[in-house]
């Protein structure tokens, strides 16, 4: 695949691959929509050069069911919960989720808000986001 | 007003090590520009209000990454990220301010790649400029916000010299309270600076926040052992919780004996062009019980030389409070 | 009652695509040949395009070409053009659009576009304009005018023009005063009752003045759109809230028969207001697509969703309001001059409304104005009028009670509509109310007895501050078509026009004809979202109708199958249809329960009977893009269709009441919301988790009314200042409570035969009101008199500085 100098993440992803999933709600990295997984950090793919990350492993939604097509926990839990509401912010939500149960399996509800504050829902569904988070590292049932 | 997306083409150096990296950069002077996160850097460009040539990727050097104690005190790697800075068990115990003022920056993700070098170089957030409008500070001759009619309220109340922006940094006041130093590589040798001396005003360098010129190199800060250990406070009141920038942020580093202010550092964020460094409180409360009492007497000795403009006057009572707060040691 | 499916939470068919990527919005569809275009928008706030000069961009390799104004019908103002050129009122506002092979070499295109303009006066401040002297944002006046005319072709503005009106200097001077601007002319006026003899009878009387600033929508999915053309067919992939309703407005933009354009828009990534109908830049996407013969991909970037996405109207007035000794409401008084932009309207009327319904006033006038500014255009936004009314008014209300010595609570449940309440200027009646049970309900999860004796003092620094606000906004209409198939196998397919705007109200409606049916969810698909799926015509979603109106329209269509399901088994076992009941997904004889069949059974038998029973007939009232659908089901399996004729009187009031109480730091001028609690009072709840969302979700818009979101422009080069996300300043997770507490009153509404009113604004108002009450009770009752109230203004209050009251204006800090 031939990817430009200053070609991002997000472009690569979306135009290049047909990953769609990962979102650009502003290209700014002021929303957190194109959120995907670098090494198991979540980074805005908006703001990162492809080539950048070109010996990183990369995740995105589309990479998380098991391999027998099982959802992720996230995924099972944020459809329990009806966390989305627009869903165009739900890729990025469920990446920095994702993100933050790798580094820390059983988070507050406090430290999960800061974990995943750096993604907008313009819906307002957080309420509904940090139930799933806590519903998928089994803090609620 | 066209509205871009995509990157302008441009071709991207990925160097390993820092004396290629500054060979690029010399030779490309100007129209080369230095990725670290990459943060401050892609929205320039995406607007098309700034342009270069050619990226240098500085993220490949191992030599600028990691954190390591010294015979007096630490040296961050310019490529450690905000979320290591927050993180590091030696900077959470003895530098703890440097820790706060770091988890405040923007968003996890922006922190999770964004680095210390970054945090400190970035360019001023002042609206009119980062449209691209060609201010003083962009090489024009004139100033959108210092005007009757100017929407300036998260601009400067001090040292204005025609450009009223201010510094967006969180870590850099941070940095000036520990008495960091910065180390500057170039093709000529390595230099060592205060971070004091690192942050410039317009009335220095209209076109510069930082004294880095094309070719020079942040590579890492050292932070002395001085102010190990001492007691902090860092707070930064935002108009969001995330994301946005300090309307004013407060960093202070004092050394407490019995309940008594021997010796301090106190600076402001978001006042003026550069971290403020409030001398008059430092002496006023030096020898002084650290109390309300204390804080109290101080008034508006903070912000009383301010010039604000048409719509933040609000700094000044804000940055009062916020030094009241530092000084009693509770929000 | 019991229901089998109302009232019970279920998982909506496209949840799992959102969490998993695969659900695909505009942007996400790729076609073979799609080349992509980009816009160029104006530099300057007011003037005229003189030419083009496109000759450098077209001679790079790859640019395939322009679009310009000339491409489209003329569209005068103030017709909202998708592309101007005679008349140009915004920054930002598209010129023309220019297409090539890849996005990299259309945006490399639009910098070698060189356009001439040709400048005129411009202003910002609707009072600026409104002024003796003042400039005007078009040549041809500065107010909206409605008239009886059609829309300009290729637009959905219809029925304004443009006028011109001013005031003196001496009225524009009291009006920003807070004084009311005596004599001066208004667009728009009302009033009931004898307001003056009313207000005579008050014993507490107050005056203020307000503004509101009006939000930009910044949908997270900006408006792009894909279409292309095949055999004279236009496919159009776009995002709009609605579906089928756009479906004739979409065609006449493109000057195409409805039968040739297939519209498909599965999911929309938010709207609030703002894609309700098809918006004007669906013109280009669609006849650039046709102009180039190719399919086109309109991307719009998200400082141009600021430019062209709409934003609230901004709002500044005076209000004059009485009570008596009781606390019973006996006068209000009010006039308003709205921001209209550069297009769009005022949503004044809307503002009183939520007073005359919240606080039913024995008499009441109102007169408004909407003013035109050189600023992004403006349009409906979650609960237009109301809500913002409720933010500014909730405080002021909050001053009269205390003033006549009434609790605030117990002063907004004497007033509350009863089931006879009445609404605006004709004082119609309303569904129903229950909004003094709303009101307990709500106070008592709140703990509001013991919460208003809590001490306000919680250390040196912090306050607490308790406030209480609700929402209101019509809620339901009536008239749309039902449209469910049987297939042979026992399949139930609920077909629905509604669009999915994220709320899931989709699904939701549908299953009020699951309901009817009394079938299986499970056997049930919900088909929408895609025009070539045989979609009946639905109600526009301006969110709160939803509910209301399409599950009275599924709930008349499931009737039409129970009829027919009914006669086809009179007519296989005999007797009459009444003779026949349904259960368990058979039709069976009431008295023998053995003579019966499946639904596949009877469908299979509806193809063979033919006529009515297979939609080889229809019903004659039904919308022609219902009978489309039906005419392309012929055959298929037993067609249920009608057209929601049932009884409707009175307007449909959703509302909703919400207390909020917050911990307001006196030395940051920030605050911790640390308990929110609300209650909906929308009628029976449909689908309780789909509730929660919706009152959350609106309970989040209003903090970002209340507290963070701002619409700036800069009044010496007309330059917004928040075109960006980070400027705008929509509420992050950090800014909001980190639980919330809402519920449904759960009391069915007479009118609808699931007992549901919609909810989706007022979830905004009551929450908005209630924070603005609360900031203002942290103050002891100082009144901002504005939206939105942020960190600075609370310090600079606090600091006794002076510097607020300069700031009584919009679209500015």
């Amino acid at each position: 695949m031939d990817v430009a100098p200053q070609e991002t993440l997000a472009h690569t992803l979306r135009y290049k691959l047909g990953l769609t999933g990962t979102k650009l709600g502003c290209n700014r990295g002021e929303c957190g929509a194109c959120t995907v997984l670098a090494d198991d950090v979540n980074i805005y793919a908006c703001s990162t050069l492809t080539h950048e990350v070109k010996n990183r492993a990369v995740v995105t939604v589309e990479g998380l069911r098991a391999a027998d097509g099982t959802l992720h926990p996230v995924q099972a839990a944020f459809i329990e919960e009806l966390s989305p509401a627009c869903g165009f912010c739900t890729a990025g939500q469920v990446m920095s989720a994702v993100a933050l149960l790798k580094a820390n399996p059983r988070p507050t509800r406090e430290e999960a808000r800061l974990a995943m504050s750096g993604n907008v829902c313009r819906c307002g569904a957080y309420d509904h986001y940090l139930n799933g988070v806590m519903r998928a590292s089994g803090q609620l049932s | 007003m066209s509205s871009h997306d995509n990157m302008p083409e441009m071709s991207l150096y990925q160097p390993v090590q820092v004396e290629d990296a500054i060979g690029i950069a010399t030779e490309l002077a100007g129209r080369g520009w230095l990725v670290g996160g990459g943060q401050d850097t892609y929205g320039w460009l995406k607007d098309r209000a700034k342009t270069a040539d050619a990226l240098i990727d500085l993220k490949g050097i191992e030599s600028m990454r990691g954190i390591k104690e010294t015979a007096d005190g630490i040296e961050i790697g310019a490529l450690v990220t905000l979320t290591e800075i927050t993180r590091d068990p030696i900077i959470k115990e003895r530098y703890s301010l440097l820790a706060q003022a770091a988890g405040r920056v923007a968003s996890p993700q922006i922190r999770n790649v964004g680095t210390l070098a970054g945090n400190v170089s970035q360019d001023v957030r002042c609206w009119y400029y980062r449209r691209g409008l060609n201010c003083y500070r962009a090489g024009g001759n004139l100033c959108y916000a210092d005007t009757p009619e100017g929407m300036n309220r998260e601009h400067a109340i001090f040292n204005a010299s025609r450009c009223v922006a201010v510094t967006p940094s969180d870590t850099g006041p941070a940095l000036v309270a520990l008495e960091a130093q910065m180390v500057i590589q170039n093709a000529s040798g390595q230099r060592v600076v205060p971070a004091e001396d690192f942050f410039i005003g317009p009335n220095l360098d209209i076109r510069h926040t930082t004294i880095l010129r094309p070719g020079d190199i942040l590579t890492a800060v050292r932070i002395p052992a001085k102010w190990a250990n001492a007691t902090f406070y860092f707070e930064k009141v935002a108009d969001r919780n995330a994301w946005d920038f300090a309307l004013v942020s407060i960093s202070a580093a004092m050394r407490v004996n019995n309940g008594v202010i021997e010796d301090s550092r106190i600076m402001v964020g978001a006042v003026q062009a550069t971290p403020r460094r409030l001398t008059s409180v430092e002496q006023a409360i030096r020898g002084k019980p650290r109390n309300e009492s204390t804080a109290n007497s101080l008034g508006n000795l903070a912000s009383s030389d301010a010039n604000p403009l048409n719509y933040n006057h609000f700094k000044m009572p804000l940055m009062d409070n916020l030094v009241k707060r530092a000084v009693r040691g509770q929000a | 009652m019991t229901y089998m499916h109302i009232g019970k939470d279920f998982t909506p068919p496209d949840v799992e695509g959102k969490v998993t990527g695969a659900a695909r919005y505009a942007e996400d569809f790729k076609k073979d040949g799609m080349v992509f275009a980009r816009l160029l928008g104006s530099p300057i706030p007011a003037g005229r395009v003189v030419s083009i000069d496109a000759s450098a961009a077209l001679a790079i390799p790859g640019v395939l070409g322009i679009f310009t104004a000339d491409d489209l019908p003329p569209a005068p103002p103030p017709s909202n053009p998708a592309l101007a050129k005679e008349w140009v009122t915004y920054i930002g506002q598209p010129i023309l659009a220019v297409a090539a092979e890849s996005d990299h070499l259309a945006e490399e295109a639009l910098s070698k576009i060189v356009v001439e303009y040709q400048r005129r006066p411009f202003v910002v401040d609707p009072l600026d304009t409104l002024t003796e002297g003042g400039p005007d944002p078009y040549p041809n006046g500065n107010t909206l005018i409605r008239n009886a005319g059609e829309a300009a072709a290729g637009t959905t503005a219809s029925g304004t023009d443009v006028g011109r009106v001013k005031w003196s200097i001496d009225q524009v001077a009291a009006f920003r005063a807070g004084r009311e601007p005596v004599g001066a002319q208004f667009g728009d006026e009302w009033s009931y009752g004898d307001v003056a003899a009313r207000f005579a009878e008050c014993s507490t009387v107050i005056e203020e003045p307000f503004v509101t600033i009006g939000q930009p929508h910044h949908s997270l999915e900006s408006r792009t759109g894909m279409a292309y053309w095949e055999n004279g067919k236009c496919y159009f992939h776009g995002s709009l809230q609605s579906h089928t309703v756009g479906h004739d407005a979409l065609s006449a933009m493109l000057e195409i028969d409805p039968a040739n354009l297939v519209f498909i828009n599965e999911n929309t990534g938010g709207g609030f207001g703002s894609k309700i109908f098809p918006y004007p830049m669906m013109a280009v996407t669609g006849r650039f697509a046709r102009k180039l013969n190719r399919p086109v991909q309109l991307r719009i970037t998200r400082a141009e969703e600021f430019y062209i996405g709409s934003a609230r109207s901004g709002m500044q007035g005076w209000i004059k309001i009485g009570l008596k000794d009781d606390g019973r409401v006996g006068a209000v008084d009010v006039a308003i001059v709205n921001d209209a932009g550069s297009g769009g309207g005022g949503s004044a009327s809307s503002s009183a409304e939520h007073i005359s319904i919240m606080f039913q006033p024995e008499a009441m006038r109102f007169r408004g104005l909407a003013m035109y500014t050189n600023t992004t255009p403006r349009g409906a936004q979650r609960g237009p009028g109301q809500n913002e009314m409720a933010a500014v008014l909730a405080p002021m209300i909050d001053k009269a009670a205390n003033l006549a010595g009434v609790d605030r609570v117990a002063m907004r449940r004497l007033n509350a509509p009863r089931m006879d309440g009445k609404i605006g200027a004709r004082q119609g009646g309303i569904s129903s109310s229950y909004m003094p049970e709303a009101i307990d309900k709500a106070a008592q999860m709140f703990n509001w007895d013991q919460k208003r004796s809590l001490p306000r003092e919680i250390s040196a620094t912090k306050v607490r501050g308790i406030g209480v606000g609700q929402g209101f906004h019509t809620a339901g209409s009536n008239g749309y078509d039902g449209l469910i198939r049987i297939a042979p196998d026992g399949t139930i397919y609920l077909h629905t026009g509604v669009g999915n705007l994220g709320t899931y109200s989709y699904a939701g409606v549908v299953r009020a004809a699951a309901e009817a049916l009394q079938c299986d969810w499970d056997n049930c698909v919900v088909v929408h979202g895609h025009g070539d799926l045989n979609l009946p015509h639905s109600t526009y979603q301006g969110g709160s109708n939803t509910m209301f109106t399409e599950t009275r329209s599924s709930h008349v269509a499931a009737l039409d199958v129970i009829q027919k399901l009914k006669e086809i088994a009179a007519a296989e076992f005999g007797g009459a249809a009444d003779d026949y009941s349904i259960g368990g997904e058979r039709v069976f004889r009431t008295s023998d329960s053995s003579k019966g069949m499946s639904y596949g059974e009877a469908a299979q038998k509806a193809i063979a009977m033919g006529g009515k029973y297979s939609g080889m007939e229809y019903p004659d009232d039904i919308h022609r893009t219902t009978v489309r659908s039906v005419q392309a089901m012929q055959g298929t399996g037993l067609i249920g269709v009608a057209k929601d004729t049932l009884p409707r009187s009175g307007a449909v009031p959703g509302m909703a009441i919400a207390f909020c109480e917050i911990e307001l730091d006196k030395e940051t001028g920030k605050f911790d919301i640390v308990d929110y609690t609300a209650v909906a009072e929308c009628g029976t709840v449909v689908h309780p988790k789909g509730l929660r969302q919706a009152m959350n979700g609106g309970g989040i818009w209003g903090f970002g009314m209340a507290g963070f979101e701002r619409h700036v422009y800069d009044p010496q080069n007309g330059l917004p200042a928040n075109v960006g996300l980070y400027q705008s300043k929509p509420p992050t997770y950090l800014d909001v409570p980190v639980h919330m507490n809402t519920a449904g009153n759960d009391m069915p509404d007479p009118q609808s035969p699931v007992g549901a009113r919609g909810i989706g604004e007022p979830a905004q108002g009551c929450a908005v009101a209630a924070l603005m009450s609360a900031i203002a009770d942290a103050l002891d009752g100082h009144l901002f008199n504005r939206t939105p109230v942020t960190a600075d203004m609370i310090i600079n209050h606090v600091a006794q500085n002076g510097f607020n009251t300069g700031n009584l204006k919009t679209n500015t800090f």
